[in-house]
């Protein structure tokens, strides 16, 4: 996919709904948009069936404004709450089945390598904690220890949220849900070490309480992932039904848990930090 | 019936901060007009979450958002009739 293959052929404008058209015209397609101007552009997301306040919404609505290249760039998902927005995204999606998202994304991305020598094609996996730590594990450990070049995002909402509320790897110790109902009785798992264990060259833990730090990580992310190898990004994204957080308080949640034990850290490896830094005298020198 | 989200523009206008637009979880519902310097709500695509309240009272320190029965608003902006065209905007919405 590229803008190109979006654009509408002359004349054919009023045969396409409005939304296409408005994506097309005034989308942030080929230019930079920042998170201060949102609300002026259309976004590549569109209406969605995800719950009221939900903040993994808010998350991927960042995340999709983060993305440098929304036209060349593929997402990847599974079962979970997230591809509820994802499939409502102007950028391809590939619905894995649930375990295989970054096998399914090794191989893309290697095949878009070869196929398109000149244009950076961006492979981005974007799971539920279940869907990655837990069913995909084995998946993301191995994509990782390959050193495949993509990014893989975890929206940890730290529950199945989409099945009644079971516990996952992601869930913290002592959380009390529906269907853990004793509490849970092991650790929340470590996927930040094991990513630092496996060599991941950028990782970042973040909640979505500073909308433009979303959005940076994220581009940061997927450049360093295109040159220099895998990323990750764990984001806390709370499940305001499963943890009954009332929607107006979802925001002061994520404040707390970012206080408590959630806080921002980014680990970057020293060729990824080069690899920044290249970049940033690239563009101030086109200045 | 159902609350949904609405802007005070005589406030909101008189500051820049636009922070309402980026906390929304709801993709091109708070919109923002750059002529008339004030965010405006999209009403049909409004889920009624509060968040925007909770970010404009707390945060921007502007109160400037309060939640509305949909039934009381006389004039409504909704997307999906309008469409996204910033430049028909200009003061013109509720």
């Amino acid at each position: 996919m590229s803008f190109k293959n979006m654009t509408i052929t002359p004349g054919w404008e009023k045969y396409m709904t409005k939304e296409y058209v408005d994506l097309v015209e005034r989308g942030p397609y080929g230019k930079q948009k920042k998170v201060s101007e949102m609300g002026s552009f259309k976004e590549v997301l569109e209406e969605h069936p995800m719950c009221a306040g939900c903040a993994m919404t808010l998350f991927i609505r960042l995340t999709m404004v983060g993305l440098p290249n929304p036209e060349h760039t593929i997402l990847i998902g599974t079962a979970g709450c997230g591809r509820l927005a994802l499939t409502q995204t102007s950028i391809p999606f590939i619905y894995g089945n649930y375990g295989d998202t970054n096998a399914v994304a090794s191989g893309l991305k290697r095949g878009l390598e070869v196929r398109f020598k000149d244009q950076a094609k961006d492979v981005v996996v974007m799971a539920g904690d279940g869907g990655l730590a837990d069913i995909g594990f084995s998946a993301v450990m191995h994509s990782w220890f390959r050193k495949e070049r993509f990014t893989t995002i975890m929206l940890d909402n730290e529950v199945y949220g989409n099945t009644g509320g079971q516990e996952s790897g992601m869930t913290e110790r002592g959380a009390l849900l529906k269907m853990a109902p004793k509490g849970k009785l092991f650790d929340k798992m470590d996927m930040i070490g094991l990513a630092q264990t496996s060599g991941v060259a950028y990782i970042a833990r973040l909640t979505p309480t500073n909308p433009t730090r979303v959005a940076s990580v994220v581009r940061k992310a997927v450049m360093i992932a295109r040159e220099v190898g895998p990323t990750f990004i764990q984001a806390y994204t709370s499940c305001n039904i499963e943890y009954a957080i009332p929607t107006p308080k979802v925001l002061d949640d994520a404040r707390e848990i970012e206080s408590k034990r959630y806080g921002f850290m980014e680990i970057i490896s020293d060729e990824a930090k080069a690899y920044l830094e290249s970049i940033d005298t690239s563009k101030k020198a086109k200045k | 019936m159902y609350l949904v989200a609405h802007i005070d523009q005589a406030i909101c206008s008189e500051t820049a901060c636009r922070l309402c637009t980026q906390y929304c979880p709801e993709a091109n519902t708070i919109l923002y007009d750059n002529a008339a310097k004030t965010a405006f709500v999209a009403v049909d695509r409004c889920k009624g979450c509060e968040i925007c309240v909770g970010i404009c009272d707390d945060l921007a320190k502007h109160h400037a958002i309060k939640m509305i029965m949909i039934t009381d608003l006389k004039d409504t902006f909704e997307l999906s009739k309008e469409g996204f065209r910033p430049e028909s905007w200009t003061g013109k919405h509720p």
